[in-house]
C-alpha cells in the first residue's frame, strides 16, 4: 500500500502555513507499508485535519491524496467504504464510538464486516487491554480511557495495509499505553501493514522510520 | 448479514423509529393504494360494461335501437321506399356509434291468433316479426322451433301486455292478466289462407322490453314465409341496431340525412357514457393524488428516520460500512412494509369487485368476478414506482 500526498493544504489553513513550514502540508511525499511514520504536530496545526483528511472525511484541502496511485477525492462513495473496510484503519482521537450499543456490540458491529477476527480473539484483547470486564456496559458510560482502549482494539479488528492514529494514547497512563501499544505493533506486524501516528510530543510507542513535523 | 449484524442496525438505525409513526405511515400508503386500485377498477368495469364485450350483453354502454325509413308523402304511394336493401344494411352498419345490425324479418302472409270458443272466445289478426338470437333481451330455454313441431314460442312486447292491462281492458270492461296468466295461457296461431291454411298452438314465453313486436323464432318465419308467403322475397323494412351512445351527434345527423326514423325518446337516453367517463376520468386524478400523498408520508417517515440515526449513519460509514449495505439493510426491511400495504389494497380492490360483480349480477350487469389485465398492470406499476421512489429516498438519505 503506497500514500503519495502533493501539495497537500487544507482549505482553513491555507493562509497559516508555507512550502518551509512544514514537512507535510505544501509537500509532496509518498510513504509506502510497511514504513513506519511519527508526525509531530503541536497543538493548532491540523493534525486532526490530516488524519480526517487522508481517511477521506473531509475533503476541503487543495492538492492530492493517492493511495495506490488512485486519487481518494475521485473515489467513489462505494470506493471509499471498501478501502475504510479492508485498506486503511483509523484510531480517531475523539473515539467515536456508538454510545448507545454495548462495548462489545461497538466491536461486534465492526468485526462483523469482515470476520476477519473471531470473537475469542476479539474477546481477548478486551481482556489484555483490562476492559474484559466492560463487554456489556454501554459505551457513553464508559471512562474516555476505556472508551480509547475500546476504540484501539475496533481499529484492529479489520484487515488493513496502513493503520491512521490520532493521539490514540491520550486518555491512557503509561502502563496501559504500552499494553496498547504492544497489541497494535503486533497486529500491525501480522498485516504486514504501515503505522502513521500524530501526536502532539515525541514518543516511542513504536520503532518509528520516520519522523516528520507538521 | 448476518444476524447479529442485522440486530446492531436495527438497534442504531431504527431505534428511534416510532411504531404508531410506521403504523399511520403505512395506513397512509395503503389508503392511497386502495383508492388508486379501485379508481383502476371502476375505470375497467366502467369500460367493460361499457363496451361489454359479449355483444348479446344487455351493457350500460349501449342500447339497442329499432329503426327504419320514413314514412312520407312519396312512400305512402309506393311501399318500395320504405324497404331496408343490402345497401342500406352496409350504410347503417358504417354509421357512427353502430357496433351491430341485425334484420328483423316479418312475416309475409296472414296470421291470426284465436283462444277458446262460444261467448268468451277471442279472435285477432296478428302480425309476426323474428330478430336475430343476439339482439334478444329474453332468451328462454324453449325459443326454438323446427319444422314438425306444433308449438311455436312467442315473446311479447311488455308495451302491448300493459297497453292491454292499462287501457283496453279497464274500457272494454275485461279481465287484467298478470304475466304469469298470459305464459299460462296457449292459444291458437292460424296461418295462411284457402287449403294452406294450418293451425299452431303458441305459447307466450317472455316479454320483451326491446323490441315491439310479436316475436317468433327465426325459423319459424322463415319456413312460413316458404310455405304461407305471399311472395318469394322477404320485405325487410326495420332493422335492430346496437349502438354505443345513441346522443351523438354524429349519430343523429346520419338518421336524418337519410330519413331513418327510431323512436326519438330513446335517442335522448343516454348521456351515461360521458357521466361515467367524467367520474372515472375524476376519480382517478383524485386516486392519483391521494396515493402521491400517502407515498410521500411513508417517504417522509423514513427521511425522519433516517434523519433521526444521521450520527450513526455517518458513524457506520467511517467504520467502513457501505452506502449499498446501509441501503440494503433498509430496502430490506421497508420494501416488505410497502408491499404489505400494496397487498391489502389489492385484496380490498379485489374483494370490492367480487362483492361488486355479485351486486351488479342483481341488475343483469355482468362483469367479471375478477378483475382483468389493467388493475394487475396497475398494482405492480405502482408497486414498481412505490420501489423506485423508497429505495431512492433510502439512498438519498444515507448520502445525506
Amino acid at each position: 500500500m503506497k500514500l503519495e500526498i502533493k501539495q497537500l493544504i487544507p482549505i482553513p489553513l491555507r493562509e497559516k502555513f508555507n512550502s518551509k513550514s512544514s514537512d507535510i502540508w505544501l509537500q509532496s511525499l509518498q510513504l509506502v507499508a510497511p514504513e513506519y511514520i511519527f508526525i509531530q504536530s503541536p497543538s493548532g496545526t491540523g493534525k486532526t485535519t490530516l488524519i480526517n483528511c487522508l481517511y477521506g472525511v473531509r475533503n476541503d484541502y487543495d492538492g492530492r491524496i493517492k493511495w495506490n496511485d488512485k486519487e481518494l477525492r475521485a473515489e467513489t462513495t462505494e470506493g471509499i467504504a471498501a478501502l475504510r473496510a479492508k485498506e486503511i484503519s483509523v484510531i480517531f482521537q475523539d473515539m467515536r464510538l456508538f454510545p448507545e450499543l454495548s462495548a462489545w456490540e461497538n466491536l461486534e458491529i465492526k468485526r462483523s464486516l469482515t470476520h476477519t477476527i473471531s470473537e475469542i480473539e476479539a474477546s481477548e484483547w478486551m481482556n489484555r487491554l483490562g476492559i474484559g470486564d466492560k463487554k456489556n456496559a454501554l459505551a457513553k458510560t464508559l471512562s474516555y480511557g476505556e472508551q480509547q482502549r475500546l476504540s484501539i482494539i475496533r481499529a484492529l479488528l479489520q484487515p488493513f495495509s496502513f493503520l491512521l492514529m490520532d493521539e490514540p494514547f491520550s486518555h491512557l497512563d503509561k502502563k496501559n499505553t504500552s499494553i496498547a501499544a504492544a497489541l497494535i505493533l503486533e497486529v500491525v506486524q501480522k498485516n504486514k501493514a504501515g503505522l502513521l501516528l500524530a501526536d502532539l510530543d515525541e514518543n516511542n510507542f513504536f520503532p518509528y522510520h520516520k519522523t516528520l513535523s507538521l | 448479514m448476518s444476524q447479529s449484524q442485522g440486530n446492531l442496525l436495527q438497534k442504531l438505525l431504527l431505534r428511534r423509529s416510532k411504531n404508531g409513526r410506521l403504523a399511520s405511515a403505512w395506513i397512509a400508503l395503503c389508503i392511497g393504494c386502495t383508492l388508486l386500485l379501485i379508481s383502476v377498477l371502476m375505470w375497467s368495469v366502467f369500460q367493460e360494461l361499457l363496451n361489454g364485450k359479449n355483444k348479446q350483453q344487455d351493457s350500460l354502454g349501449s342500447t339497442f335501437l329499432t329503426i327504419s325509413k320514413m314514412v312520407d308523402d312519396a312512400s305512402m304511394a309506393n311501399k318500395q321506399l320504405t324497404q331496408i336493401d343490402a345497401a342500406d344494411v352496409a350504410l347503417i352498419k358504417k354509421a357512427p356509434q353502430v357496433q351491430d345490425i341485425g334484420l328483423l324479418s316479418p312475416a309475409n302472409f296472414k296470421v291470426s291468433a284465436s283462444l277458446g270458443s262460444g261467448p268468451m272466445s277471442f279472435y285477432t289478426l296478428l302480425f309476426l316479426e323474428a330478430a336475430p338470437d343476439r339482439f334478444m333481451d329474453q332468451m328462454p330455454k324453449t325459443w326454438k322451433w323446427q319444422e314438425g313441431d306444433q308449438t311455436i314460442p312467442i315473446i311479447l312486447s311488455r308495451d302491448f301486455l300493459n297497453m292491454y292491462n292499462y287501457i283496453f281492458a279497464p274500457s272494454q270492461r275485461l279481465p287484467l292478466l298478470s304475466e304469469q296468466t298470459v305464459k299460462a295461457i296457449g292459444f291458437t296461431l292460424t296461418m295462411g289462407e284457402g287449403e294452406q291454411q294450418t293451425n299452431y298452438r303458441a305459447q307466450v314465453e317472455g316479454f320483451s322490453d326491446r323490441i315491439s313486436s310479436v316475436l317468433v323464432p327465426q325459423s319459424f318465419i322463415d319456413y312460413g314465409n316458404r310455405k304461407f308467403g305471399q311472395s318469394n322475397s322477404t320485405n325487410i323494412s326495420r332493422v335492430i341496431i346496437k349502438v354505443g351512445d345513441p346522443s351523438d351527434q354524429q349519430f343523429t345527423n346520419f338518421l336524418k340525412q337519410h330519413k331513418y326514423t327510431t323512436n326519438a325518446e330513446q335517442l335522448r337516453f343516454s348521456k351515461m357514457r360521458t357521466i361515467v367517463e367524467v367520474v372515472s376520468l375524476a376519480t382517478g386524478i383524485l386516486a392519483l393524488l391521494i396515493m402521491a400523498i400517502g407515498t410521500l408520508v411513508f417517504i417522509l417517515f423514513i427521511e425522519l428516520t433516517m434523519a433521526q440515526a444521521q450520527t450513526s449513519v455517518q458513524l457506520l460509514l467511517q467504520i467502513g460500512y457501505s452506502p449499498k449495505k446501509l441501503s440494503r439493510f433498509l430496502v430490506v426491511k421497508y420494501i416488505p412494509i410497502m408491499l404489505s400495504a400494496l397487498c391489502v389494497a389489492l385484496c380490498i380492490t379485489l374483494a370490492l369487485n367480487y362483492f361488486a360483480s355479485q351486486q351488479l349480477e342483481q341488475l343483469q350487469l355482468h362483469i367479471s368476478p375478477f378483475p382483468g389485465f389493467y388493475l394487475w398492470l396497475a398494482a405492480s406499476f405502482s408497486g414498481l414506482i412505490l420501489l423506485w421512489q423508497i429505495s431512492l429516498a433510502i439512498r438519498k438519505a444515507i448520502k445525506a
